[in-house]
């Protein structure tokens, strides 16, 4: 059935396929350690030092907390799975195969970028379902949060491959999620609510597009908004264009793919 | 195939390549006719793998151009990139998934449709004795063995011109014949072949036409009967002026 698309598209589906079997055949590493990690902070943070904190606007603290629990997996995972797939793929020379191929540069980028969209939405939703399942919540809005789930992976898995393609060494990109993703992740509010800060924090908090995408999903699983959820899906649609262009035009360039 | 109505394979003008100050490439000109057996010797770092390199795409000109069946092979890539088949010099093989598995993936990207693949993989698989290793993974296999599944995807989409660089390196005598005979009966189907080799023999032995690159420059191209002329009778020759001054090694 699928040979009646045009050659290239059957191409571009064999590469999303690919790039799809390349993350299952490795379920132990890809999938369920980020579910395992997701399971120790909600015991951890929500049952035993959540009883601690206080109802953040009425929501118990694991309430609060599972929606970044969720974001923080989504984004880990895409991440992880592009930038992964480029860097192996250089190393081992298996891209030349890949620009080798009828492919154009945009249905390259297109079917990695899927790759890790597919990976951070599929370990999204168990961690969603997990984090469900343990705090008895059930999501305000499952189109929305679905959404912001895609979206949010579309954004790392571009900034994954634009990492893959510049890093010429593992620790590289170990470097980047230590030292930039993390601290992104956690200044984005992940485990409080933003007007819990003082003034200047709370700007900083405003610059960083991940503190969007938390509250869009906090906005679809808890129906609670800091901003509005209209504010944050204008911010993410920009931010994941815009990688997403800057990851074809590196492409269409040879960035570090041709010498 | 669509490249019915233009005689030359390949044709290369006024190539530059320039990696920092180093001048690689100054400015080469080849014609390849479609349905030649064609030989690009020179010493090590004289530019080979850079200039197929670029032929296929994978390397970017400094200047000049390539026309693959006369049309440039960036503007019309996708025709350009089916019509070419290329085996490196390096192993570039996918370390994830078994050699047939590897294969179907390698010959969807091509969007060949999925049974006259499965067919195509089994014929190669048997015919370069890869079959009994049809579910290795590719670390699994000897260098010898990883040369032969090299050829395997680089003829799995059929093409019309086949790129080999150094096929031979490190691969034992029976294959080195094997492959011979293979590529010998592959160009009599009126297939383009271009071959970078180390060893000489091969090139006298295979090639109708050789170009010799040199300082970046073409030394010399021709009938092969007419470079070995012009080598008063040994190919060799041109690589022990080389070998004095920049140090070849085969
Ligand atoms: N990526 C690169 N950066 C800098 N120099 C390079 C690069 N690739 C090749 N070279 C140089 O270009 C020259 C030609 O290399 P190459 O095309 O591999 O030669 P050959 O295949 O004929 O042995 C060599 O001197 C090599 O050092
Ligand atoms: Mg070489």
């Amino acid at each position: 059935m699928l040979d009646r698309f045009p050659p290239h598209w059957i191409g571009f589906l064999s590469l999303v396929h690919r790039e799809v079997a390349r993350f299952m055949a490795y379920k132990s590493m890809t999938v369920f350690p980020p579910i395992l990690t997701t399971i120790l902070y909600i015991v951890v943070f929500g049952f035993s030092l959540g009883g601690r904190i206080q109802e953040i606007h009425t929501f118990s603290y694991i309430e609060f907390i599972i929606p970044g629990l969720v974001l923080m997996s989504v984004i880990m995972s895409a991440f992880n799975h592009s930038s992964g797939s480029i860097f192996m793929s250089k190393y081992d020379y298996s891209i030349q195969d890949v620009l080798l191929s009828p492919l154009s540069y945009f249905q390259m980028v297109m079917a990695f970028t899927l790759g890790g969209i597919i990976r951070g939405v599929l370990v999204g939703l168990l961690v969603l379902a997990s984090g469900c399942i343990l705090a008895h919540l059930t999501p305000h809005s499952i189109s929305f949060t679905l959404l912001f789930l895609i979206l949010t992976a579309q954004i790392f898995s571009s900034f994954g491959i634009w990492v893959g393609l510049w890093s010429e060494r593992w620790d590289q990109q170990a470097f980047f999620m230590n030292f930039f993703l993390m601290p992104m992740i956690f200044l984005g509010g992940v485990f409080y609510a933003v007007n819990m800060l003082p003034p200047v924090w709370q700007f900083v908090n405003h610059l960083n597009p991940v503190y969007y995408m938390v509250s869009g999903i906090r906005y679809g699983m808890l129906n609670f908004q800091e901003v509005s959820p209209w504010t944050s899906l204008w911010i993410v649609l920009l931010s994941g264009f815009t990688l997403m262009s800057i990851t074809i035009v590196l492409f269409r360039m040879g960035y570090k793919l041709k010498s | 195939m669509k490249f019915q109505n233009s005689k030359v394979a390949i044709e290369i003008s006024g190539l530059k390549k320039t990696y920092g100050t180093t001048h690689v490439l100054q400015g080469i000109d080849l014609k390849i006719q479609r349905g030649s057996f064609f030989g690009l010797l020179g010493p090590n770092g004289a530019g080979k793998t850079t200039t197929i390199h670029i032929i296929c795409g994978l390397t970017l000109a400094s200047g000049g151009r390539v026309q693959i069946f006369g049309k440039d092979h960036l503007t019309h890539y996708r025709e350009a990139r089916r019509a070419i088949g290329l085996s490196g010099q390096e192993y570039n093989l996918d370390r994830f998934f078994p050699l047939h598995k590897s294969l179907t993936y390698h010959g969807r990207l091509f969007g060949i449709p999925k049974l006259k693949l499965k067919n195509q993989i089994e014929k190669l698989l048997h015919q370069f004795g890869l079959h009994e290793h049809r579910n290795h993974k590719t670390h699994k296999l000897s260098g010898g063995l990883k040369r032969r599944m090299m050829m395997v995807k680089a003829l799995l989409h059929d093409p019309e011109i086949l790129i080999l660089d150094e096929p031979t390196a490190g691969v034992d005598v029976e294959l080195r014949i094997d492959l011979w005979n293979f590529l010998r009966k592959f160009n009599q189907e009126g297939k383009t072949i271009i071959l970078t080799t180390h060893y000489l023999e091969e090139a006298e032995n295979l090639c109708q036409e050789i170009a010799i690159l040199s300082k970046g420059k073409i030394a010399i191209c021709d009938t092969k009967e007419n470079v070995i002329q012009q080598a008063k009778g040994n190919l060799m020759n041109y690589f022990i002026t080389e070998k004095q001054s920049e140090g070849f090694n085969a």
